[in-house]
């Protein structure tokens, strides 16, 4: 188990710069996704750990060897891939064995640790099969097991879950976590699925362009997004313009805004007059008929609630809830949740209310 | 799942009639230009000699017989073989690093390096085995160039030999073995050698143990090709071979046309084709063991 630094590594082919200053610091037995669209430098960055290219310059670092330089073999990493890579002309008992082999370990030990991580991965009697006869999850497991069973310093995951269909894809998500946390691996898993990183990770690398956007954990991504395109791809969010009016402490603020004066949190540091986006997300706003309940008073920022007033110009049906479309006085569309039992129709008028802890700033 | 599994099937009858179809005019090109040509050749390698018409009247297992019997043409049956067998080896040794090569670079210069390889195909026969006269003989631009240098006093016997023969034919069936073997490594998810070096394993080790045996199917189809095109080949020994170089097929057309023995020459086409069919036959059963396990 080992603890994995990566220090301001670059990649660059001709003139696209691929890589750019990418540092991460990695605890030891962590689960750390990097996340981003397809293009963003997720999987370059893996394959630098891996050893599969190499950085212009940075360091890697597991534990306090430098692996920099270090051919993939020479690294002792476990890898999983999108298409599973198992040995096609191997059974699963010779797949999970090839890096035992290399790794000279006696025949009745890699027996023994081939029966182990077969039963870890809940794949017994499994051994002689061939990796054709086996299903795309059953497979995965494999991969996973082959990768696990040499007892690397890091494991690394490559989408491993995008071929699979969206069931078991839930599944696998659990089984993986756990089986993490169990034997307590230092990972990193690429992925372009927010969903999944959200479940997964301790922490949670947003990248795009080739830079990290964010690093932190999956409840700090979520609620304190660094920037408007983080909070966009993590999950669903409303944004309102706005304008410092004055800050009401560290990290709370009143924003002026096209709606009204708007009081909300936000990093800290940010001068008065600044352009800014108000973030909210849709479940965090309670909305209800005009009139109906608490009285409305728009505009007015609370010691700690907003209300905005709209009228509802869509609503699309999604059996938990409704997500309807509310337009606010400004013109800004805003999306939020309602219960299925408490329908509003299009054209109603709404009064939206959330908690200034609820809303977030994000610096333009 | 299902519904596209059904979907096909509800069409499968009209389709098995239109396919019936669709391989007639291969089934007739196939019966009237190579089965009866054969049964025709089959025919005459039975009938009796004459001297006055291509055959005589009578039916006769002489032929055959007689070319079995004679160490002249099991030599020569033998020479044919070797030059095979080593024409195969030379190619694949020669064409399995260029197929590798072709299948993992990401270079612009690999369309290049395509027209390189399908080069030889590009000359006509003729012309082609020319110029390997004009370089391999006495006083060719080989003997010339190592005379230059200085390494040697007399000029080598390159041509009028199997040497020559060998040279040639690796020369012009080399595309053959590349490029079943380039479809077949192209085919190799690199995932897999990634997978392989994740797990501790060179380069080299991952060579022998997962790309080597995944890329048989292709070893095996370019090794045939070339084995087959190599010991039926007519025009390379029939320029370079001489008579040290002389192999089954230019026997057999010396014996049709030049000596006017068709159904002798019959009899050795046959007796050729029969034992190219069990080498390969052969073949095909050891490369199969070796691709037993593969999908």
């Amino acid at each position: 188990m080992t603890a994995l630094t990566i220090d301001r590594i670059n990649k660059r082919y001709g003139n696209l710069h691929i890589l750019k200053d990418i540092s991460i610091p990695i605890a030891q037995g962590e689960f750390v996704s990097l996340l981003g669209p397809s293009g963003c430098g997720k999987t370059t960055t893996l394959r630098c750990i891996a050893g599969f290219e190499r950085p212009d310059d940075g360091r890697i670092l597991f534990g306090n060897r430098d692996v920099t330089r270090a051919l993939p073999e020479q690294r002792d990493i476990g890898m999983v891939f999108q298409s599973y890579a198992l040995f096609p002309h191997m059974t699963v008992a010779e797949n999970l064995s090839f890096g035992l082999e290399v790794r000279k370990v006696s025949v009745p030990d890699r027996q023994r640790r081939i029966a182990d991580v077969l039963a870890m991965v809940r794949l017994e009697g499994y051994d002689k099969r061939y990796p054709r006869e086996l299903s795309g999850g059953q497979q995965q497991r494999v991969a996973l097991a082959r990768a696990l069973v040499i007892e690397p310093s890091v494991l690394l995951l490559d989408e491993p879950l995008a071929n699979l269909d969206a069931t078991l894809r839930d599944e696998m998500r659990f089984f993986i976590r756990d089986l993490q946390q169990r034997v307590g691996i230092t990972s990193i898993y690429v992925t372009h699925d927010q969903a999944e990183a959200m479940v997964m990770s301790d922490k949670i690398v947003v990248m795009s362009a080739g830079a990290i956007s964010q690093f932190g954990s999956p409840r700090e991504i979520y609620e304190r997004p660094a920037s408007q395109s983080v909070a966009g791809f993590i999950g669903r969010s409303n944004t309102i313009s706005g304008r410092i009016a004055e800050a009401l402490g560290p990290d709370s603020y009143k924003v002026d805004t096209p709606c009204g004066s708007i009081g909300t949190t936000g990093p800290a540091g940010l001068a008065k007059g600044a352009e800014v986006k108000i973030m909210i997300r849709p479940e965090n706003i309670d909305t209800r008929r005009e009139g109906a309940g608490r009285p409305t008073s728009e505009g007015k920022a609370g010691a700690d609630e907003n209300v905005l007033a709209g009228s509802v110009v869509n609503s699309v049906y999604q059996g938990s809830a409704n997500q309807l479309a509310v337009k606010l006085a400004s013109g800004d569309r805003v999306i939020v949740d309602v219960s299925g039992r408490n329908p509003l129709d299009i054209g109603e008028q709404v009064a939206l209310r959330f908690a200034a802890r609820d809303s977030w700033v994000l610096a333009s | 799942m299902s519904a596209t599994e059904a979907a096909p099937r509800l069409e499968s009858r009209g389709n098995s009639r239109s396919a019936t179809w669709m391989v007639v005019p291969a089934l007739v090109l196939l019966i009237g230009f190579f089965a009866l040509p054969y049964l025709t050749i089959i025919t005459m390698s039975l009938r009796e000699a004459s001297t006055r018409a291509v055959y005589g009247d009578g039916f006769t297992l002489a032929h055959y017989t007689t070319a079995l019997g004679d160490f002249y043409i099991w030599g020569i049956l033998g020479r044919t073989l070797l030059i095979g067998a080593t024409v195969t080896v030379i190619s694949l040794l020669l064409g399995y690093p260029v197929a590798y090569h072709l299948a993992k670079s990401r270079s612009r210069w690999t369309s290049l390096l395509y027209i390189f390889v399908l080069s030889p195909l590009l000359v006509g026969l003729v012309v082609r085995t020319f110029a390997w006269m004009i370089i391999l003989s006495n006083n060719g631009v080989a003997n010339q160039a190592l005379k230059a240098a200085g390494l040697i006093d007399f000029p080598l016997q390159l041509m009028n030999n199997w040497l020559g023969v060998t040279i040639a034919l690796t020369h012009v069936f080399l595309p053959f073995i590349i490029l079943p073997l380039l479809g077949n490594l192209q085919a190799i998810s690199p995932d897999l050698a990634m997978a392989s070096r994740s797990l501790g394993a060179s380069r080299m080790r991952t060579f022998w143990k997962v790309t080597l045996p995944l890329s048989m199917p292709g070893i095996q189809a370019g090794t045939i090709l070339v084995f087959v095109l190599s010991i039926s080949a007519y025009v390379t020994p029939a320029m370079l071979g001489g008579t040290g170089g002389r192999t089954m097929s230019v026997l057999v057309v010396q014996y049709l046309v030049d000596n006017f023995r068709w159904p002798a020459g019959a009899a050795l086409a046959i007796i050729m084709a029969a034992v190219a069919v069990i080498f390969v036959g052969l073949y095909l059963r050891l490369t199969a063991r070796a691709m037993r396990r593969l999908p």
